[in-house]
């Protein structure tokens, strides 16, 4: 008999892995999530970088200083960040097909079954964000922060899609099915549009205004177009990652709990 | 020290329409090194029984020992002894059965040398050499049993619970999987295993326990069970229910079940003549007329009063529903 098992941190690795595997085994679906955002930023650059970009210099749209990809590419990084949702998928897919149960019978950590998925959730988060910078980058993104700015960007996407995984894998194990846990990714769209998404907050009309005020992604966005617009803005910026880092860790709580409750032996 | 013990286990599930009571008093111990079946229809609760023993539900009374640990105290180190392959313990499609078993034996502390070795050994015990690196969504059901059956096995576990392990599998799969078992009671493995076919109870098991209605209701080695019900078995073949059902009042202890009546007695073959004119008698007219040794089946009957096929199947989804 074999007495040992391996250390927390091996074990979500491993568990990690195996997602990983997976996800790399069905590459039609996860490849057309995964350029989605890149495309959506050609779009938004194509349809009002006209209007708001090199042409209203010296008109009240010149929010973005001349480069309205600067001021677009966060609202592509804040949308992939919902691929982070596709976490509780995972779980809930393992919950449904019994793999859930096999490890549960095996002395592993339950936090490393939950925890792999929200990782994995993470990573599709990054491989986007990378992928939108990068194109980004070549049609005309200029961060006033120079590239260190890409990283920092990186990393508030990172908190935000790990908070958006949180969130999945609670509504998962919550609901129970995989469409619940689809279902519950719906939330993106109001948290992505009732905020200053295509022009600046003070531009918005007063109810939208009100409602962007309340909603977190206004200052992720806020944030990150501060590192690509205005430079080291530090209030701003700070602001931003300690909204998308609050957002994962109430997430992620609320990720546990729900999975405590829902792994307890009944 | 027994490998499984067994001792009142009770198990109650809240539903919407109140308590029900899966497993009512469930008690058994199981000797190191032999094969145990729990044989029963489904819904009599044995698949509850192995989920409380393996640590996956909770008892809700009684106790379970695994090699000396309690079941619901030391779960962490009980799982370490046992191995599970349950009805509805998953396997990755995606994925291959080598990755499967390296992945299970590095979870389960192995380095990754000896993840690689261990995953050959694996490969090789349950005949899925050559199937090593296909998806797993390519294996036939049989070969989806054996990969379930050597996951369980990766971290040579000393007891081993399979809950039905054959259930659906066609008759020459099921033979391949027998003979794996066999051969892991061989290698000192001990093993509880779950069925609702009498011949793979009668096949495999050392000493059956028969549960029925959470209850369990009989307990012996295969023999053993057979010669309590004493003498022989003859069954009668009617031409019709109604003549069975006349005939049923003409033999004593019997039972009757469609066109055929069952009486059990000493020295079958010499009643039969005696039975036959008695019916004859009564103007009752007998197509066949056999007289075997006690099976299984019929001490199932005996002790449970109906036959194991066509029992209720609500087991499996009181379970799912919690």
């Amino acid at each position: 008999m074999n007495n040992s098992n391996a250390p927390f941190l091996l074990q979500l690795g491993i568990l990690t892995k195996r997602l990983l595997l997976r996800l790399s085994r069905r590459p039609l679906a996860e490849l057309p999530n995964i350029f989605i955002s890149a495309f959506f930023l050609l779009v938004y650059d194509g349809a009002l970088g006209g209007v708001f970009g090199g042409s209203a210099a010296g008109t009240p749209f010149d929010f973005a200083k001349g480069n309205f990809l600067n001021f677009i590419l966060p609202v592509s990084i804040v949308s992939a960040s919902v691929s982070g949702g596709a976490s509780g998928i995972y779980l809930v897919e393992d919950i449904e097909s019994g793999v859930f149960k096999r490890y549960q019978g095996m002395p592993i950590s339950k936090w490393a079954i939950i925890l792999a998925p929200i990782v994995v959730g993470a990573v599709r988060v990054l491989l986007q964000a990378t992928l939108i910078m990068t194109l980004g980058n070549l049609i005309g993104a200029d961060p006033a922060t120079g590239i260190w700015g890409y990283f920092a960007v990186l990393g508030m996407a990172f908190f935000w899609g790990m908070g958006f995984a949180g969130y999945s894998v609670a509504a998962g194990v919550r609901s129970g099915s995989s469409q619940g846990a689809q279902a519950a990714t719906f939330l993106f769209f109001p948290a992505l549009f009732l905020a200053p998404t295509f022009t600046p907050r003070y531009a918005l009309k007063g109810w939208l205004e009100t409602a962007a005020a309340y909603n977190p992604t206004t200052y992720v966005l806020e944030g990150m177009r501060a590192i690509m617009i205005e430079g080291w803005v530090s209030d701003l910026i700070l602001k931003g990652f300690l909204v998308a880092g609050g957002f994962a860790f109430i997430t992620l709580t609320f990720a546990v709990l729900s999975a405590r409750r829902a792994t307890e032996k009944s | 020290m027994f490998a499984v013990e067994a001792k009142n286990l009770k198990k109650t599930f809240k539903t919407k329409q109140g308590d029900v009571e899966a497993v009512k008093d469930v008690s058994f111990q199981v000797n190191n090194g032999e094969i145990f079946g729990i044989l029963g229809p489904n819904g009599a609760g044995k698949s509850t029984t192995i989920l409380m023993l393996t640590t996956l539900l909770r008892v809700t009374s009684g106790n379970g020992k695994i090699q000396g640990l309690d079941v619901g105290q030391d779960d962490s180190e009980v799982r370490k002894k046992i191995g599970i392959a349950l009805q509805d313990t998953g396997i990755d499609n995606l994925l291959t059965g080598r990755e499967l078993f390296f992945t299970t034996a590095r979870l389960w502390g192995f380095s990754k040398s000896d993840a690689k070795k261990r995953t050959l050994e694996m490969l090789d015990l349950v005949g899925l050499t050559e199937a090593a690196d296909r998806r797993v969504k390519t294996y036939s059901g049989g070969m989806k049993r054996r990969l379930d059956l050597g996951l369980s096995l990766v971290h040579k576990p000393e007891v081993l619970f399979l809950d039905e392990p054959t259930t659906g599998l066609d008759p020459g799969s099921r033979r391949v999987l027998w003979e794996e078992i066999k051969r892991l009671r061989e290698d000192g493995v001990t093993i509880i295993l779950t069925t609702q076919y009498l011949e793979e109870a009668d096949e495999l098991a050392d000493r059956i326990s028969i549960i029925d209605n959470g209850l369990v209701v009989a307990e012996g080695t295969p023999d053993e069970l057979k010669t309590s019900i004493g003498g022989d078995v003859i069954t009668f073949i009617f031409h019709s229910y109604e003549d069975a059902k006349k005939a049923k009042g003409l033999v004593s202890n019997s039972e009757i079940e469609n066109n055929e009546l069952r009486t059990t007695v000493e020295n079958g073959a010499e009643r039969i003549p005696d039975l036959l004119n008695k019916l004859s008698e009564n103007e009752l007219e007998v197509v066949s007329v056999s007289a075997n040794k006690p099976s299984l089946d019929d001490v199932f009957l005996q002790v449970t009063g109906y036959r194991l096929e066509g029992a209720a199947d609500t087991e499996e989804e009181l379970i799912e529903n919690e």
